[in-house]
């Protein structure tokens, strides 16, 4: 293959593009980062939460720049206001805690500051960062590279490369070029809404609603985030109530066995967005393409957690990326497929399986017992026992 | 595709959250997005499914029916 301009364009500078970026820099490869917006992170549409190990397993220093609030455990509610709480302080009260030589479960962190943080550790391992710049389209060649179409503050821009990474989010257009199947079903993408407000008091740990009756289809939460503040929201699935997300949101904070407790809330900010409770996309590469994060569905399907199988992903399409370039491997015909199995092999086998496990939960017609199949399995989740707690 | 007449969509942006839900739930080919990262506006869509009206969060997209495809394949019902 003749030099091309870089060996890996990636195409958003997310979570999962930047930690793919950062990896493949540091071990040797030239890499273009490139984001259509002027600042990352925003708008957000995410909740925020990550675990400790998701960090740390992706080289990220718990850094204060980004972090809103440390988390200790959960509680995880029915549709009447019983919980199940599984806090760590408590249940392993010498490893996590905020004292000294303890450390906490997890963060909630600020969108805006990490995603930044994350572009700027890429750009300090060697990667050039462009913003303002949107990718258009790739054509693979004949000579085993391939061609990326880029507009820069109005100005098309051609560059030759051997991969391009697809890490443009839920809405990834990436995958659309290399024409891979990536529609999602309706019954499998929740409409997230949340609040960000003052007022409302949290005790350091992921609270988790449940019940047919406040969020059809999907959850609500109460997150702690920082400085006081917290972030109340949910996520429904469109074809199991006639009502938007808002609607609904609204109905969990006046009605629910939380109306007490919110009733001095004060909205700061209002988030929102798409949240896969799907399979991750069943092809994630194409010639001199693969895809990562939310673009490849990179998801919990029982969460909507994203970030920390985003930096997860990450890691894993560069460490594959600088394998398979290294040994001068062909990019097309099927070649990446590898990445898939890689991917599978470390984290996507146990997605399938919680794919399972949901899609069981929401066959079933009958409301109640759906409800409580719901709060077993996300108590039991949570729980120190759950065999999924590294997802 | 679909048998539906095509829609043109309007989005109510005071209400719009810029959440991106509606792209991610679009089944038409690439690029069909407006630059504020909702589905395009200036355009009709031939498949109108409407799944962007019911994932919307906040509930801000409508759509009015138009006469024709866009495009200039106009298919005769018999």
């Amino acid at each position: 293959m003749p030099p091309t301009d870089y060996d890996l364009i990636i195409v958003g500078a997310g979570p999962a593009g930047s930690t793919t970026a950062r990896f493949a820099a540091s071990a040797g490869l030239r890499v273009l980062l490139i984001d259509k917006r002027q600042e990352l992170g925003a708008p957000i549409q995410c909740s925020g939460a990550i675990s400790g190990h998701g960090l740390a397993a992706a080289g990220i220093p718990p850094d204060p720049e980004f972090i809103h609030e440390a988390i200790y455990g959960f509680a995880i509610y029915n549709d009447r206001g019983d919980r199940t709480v599984h806090d760590y302080r408590q249940l392993k009260g010498d490893e996590y805690g905020p004292g000294p030589g303890k450390k906490p479960l997890g963060y909630v962190v600020d969108r805006r500051r990490f995603d930044r943080y994350l572009m700027t550790q890429a750009e300090r391992a060697g990667v050039d960062v462009w913003l303002k710049t949107e990718g258009l389209g790739y054509r693979p060649r004949p000579d085993g590279s391939c061609t990326v179409s880029l507009l820069r503050y109005n100005q098309p821009i051609e560059l030759t490369t051997r991969v391009v990474v697809g890490a443009d989010g839920l809405q990834s257009q990436v995958g659309k070029w290399a024409g891979l199947q990536t529609h999602i079903k309706i019954t499998e993408l929740a409409g997230c809404l949340q609040f960000i407000v003052d007022g409302v008091e949290t005790e350091g740990l992921l609270e988790i609603v449940t019940g047919h009756e406040w969020a059809p289809g999907g959850y609500a939460w109460v997150f702690p985030k920082g400085h006081g503040y917290a972030e109340i929201g949910l996520g429904v699935i469109a074809t199991m109530t006639d009502k938007p997300a808002r609607w609904h949101l609204d109905k969990f904070i006046t009605q629910s066995f939380f109306r007490d407790r919110f009733a001095g809330s004060r909205i700061l900010e209002v988030q929102g967005g798409g949240v896969p409770l799907a399979a991750p996309l069943r092809t994630q590469f194409a010639d001199n393409m693969i895809l990562v994060g939310d673009a490849a569905r990179h998801v919990n399907p029982i969460t909507g957690g994203g970030l920390h199988t985003a930096v997860a992903g990450g890691k894993i399409a560069a460490d594959f990326l600088v394998g398979h370039l290294g040994d001068g491997l062909p990019l097309q015909g099927g070649a990446l497929e590898a990445y898939q199995r890689a991917w599978l092999g470390a984290m996507g086998d146990k997605m399938w399986k919680l794919y399972g496990i949901k899609t069981g939960i929401f066959h079933n017609m009958d409301i109640g017992e759906r409800d409580r199949q719901l709060y077993a399995t996300m108590s039991s989740y949570f729980s120190p026992t759950s065999e999924f707690k590294k997802i | 595709m679909s048998k539906q007449q095509p829609v043109l969509f309007s989005i109510g942006w005071n209400a719009c959250i810029n959440c991106g839900a509606c792209v991610a739930i679009c089944p038409q080919e690439a690029g069909f997005v407006s630059p504020f990262d909702t589905i395009a506006v200036d355009r009709p869509c031939d498949i109108a499914c409407l799944l962007c009206e019911s994932i919307c969060p906040v509930d801000t997209i409508t759509h009015v029916p138009v006469e024709q495809p866009a495009v200039s394949v106009v298919t005769v019902d018999r």
